[in-house]
């Protein structure tokens, strides 16, 4: 568990136990409802977690590398774009992957396409996203996304 | 029909199951080694999502909604664009996280373009990853993609909200649903009962309701059911909680 996650959890059990000097009756009513809104979330969740396993299986680091490195810039950006938005690869994997392609020469355009893609644009959770905002919402939000994540990355190529 | 509710429920979940049992036949390595990529989020999920109950707990115990309002709601202007960005950026956890939070949030008056700033900035901009980030791709790198994503979030949660209003969100918890079958209506012929046992139920020749619907769960279903009803006997509508 990283730091971050930890003071998390320390915030969140004072602040309940404050909530529950404070209110019993309230702070119980609350967890009901909370329950039951994230019961409802919980087996999505779930199925996103093993559906990102599958991804990774194929479509594996390795495949990510060649695509991110093709020589064709414009249209490795938007594969690797649209890698990105399929998969979730976690952070601490991402980052060495790209900067070994940036030293060995390749185009950062894809490279940022990538990485903002990956975190931004969620296809995997697009269903409970989906459910629990709309779908014009979650429609708008992640093809909004998809299309700021290639603008990102053009920018970035011409600064540096 | 108990076990199509509980299927319809958990489509996802389903659908991915089958996707293993697939690739469990043609290729048990396969399978496997999805299993074992799956292990990682498992184990943040198992970190993150009993953090997210509490805090959605406190939330809404503890923090009054004018509160929520004049941080997040419509007219907090680019203050609440900002309070919004840094509650993003100190989360912790994957996106999925950040709905519970956020759905809290909306229920409690936060304003759709500040949910956006909220789920992108949660989903993008967090400090160990700037670190990290820095550290592979150099300190440069990160500062310019960093500013970039902030105004591209910005200007999303900008276009978003001309967008998409409240009522193209799924009604939630907030609204209270009423549900009922006007008995000079009705024929009796039983198909709401046979679509909706759990919620319709056949009394003196009569369908009457026997369960207020659950909104997140069952809103779809009852409304399909409203459509078949041959004599459009049944009424349902929802409002806003005075709370």
């Amino acid at each position: 568990m990283d730091i971050f996650t930890i003071v998390f959890w320390v915030v969140a059990i004072v602040l309940t136990i404050v909530s529950l000097l404070r209110n019993k009756k309230k702070t119980f009513a609350a967890m009901k409802k909370s329950k039951g809104m994230m019961g409802n979330m919980l087996s999505d969740i779930v199925a996103i977690i093993f559906l990102i396993g599958l991804v990774l299986t194929f479509i594996p680091p390795e495949t990510i590398k060649s695509v991110l490195g093709s020589a064709n810039t414009l249209m490795s950006t938007v594969v690797s774009a649209l890698v990105g938005s399929i998969t979730l690869i976690p952070a601490f994997v991402a980052f060495p992957l790209v900067g070994s392609l940036v030293d060995a020469g390749a185009s950062i355009i894809p490279g940022v396409a990538f990485l903002t893609t990956l975190t931004m644009v969620g296809v995997v959770t697009f269903p409970l996203e989906k459910k629990e905002f709309g779908a014009k919402f979650a429609l708008t939000r992640n093809v909004l996304s998809f299309g700021f994540a290639i603008i990102i990355a053009l920018t970035m190529g011409v600064i540096l | 029909m108990k076990t199509v509710s509980m299927i319809k429920k958990n489509k996802l979940l389903v659908l991915v199951a089958l996707a293993y049992v697939v690739v469990l036949t043609i290729s048990p390595e396969k399978a496997m080694s999805s299993v074992e990529n799956s292990l990682y989020y498992l184990i943040e999920m198992l970190q993150v999502l009993p953090v997210i109950f509490l805090l959605t707990v406190v939330l809404e115990s503890l923090v009054p909604k004018e509160v929520i309002m004049r941080g997040f709601g419509e007219k907090s202007g680019f203050k609440g664009n900002l309070l919004a960005l840094l509650l993003g950026s100190i989360s912790a956890g994957p996106i999925y996280a950040a709905f519970p939070i956020s759905k809290t949030l909306l229920g409690k008056g936060a304003s759709i373009s500040n949910i956006v700033i909220i789920l992108s900035t949660w989903a993008v901009v967090k400090v160990p990853m700037l670190a990290n980030e820095a550290k592979f791709l150099g300190v440069n790198f990160m500062v310019i993609r960093w500013v970039l994503t902030v105004i591209a979030i910005f200007a999303m949660a900008y276009i978003t909200g001309k967008f998409i209003k409240k009522k193209d969100l799924p009604a939630d918890a907030n609204k209270h649903m009423t549900l009922e079958i006007r008995a000079d209506y009705c024929i009796g012929c039983g198909l709401c009962v046979k679509m909706l046992p759990e919620y319709y139920e056949m009394n003196n020749n009569k369908a009457v309701v026997c369960r207020s619907p659950d909104p997140k769960e069952a809103l779809d279903l009852v409304k399909e059911s409203i459509i078949k009803c041959p004599s459009q006997a049944i009424v349902f509508s929802e409002e806003e909680k005075a709370s």
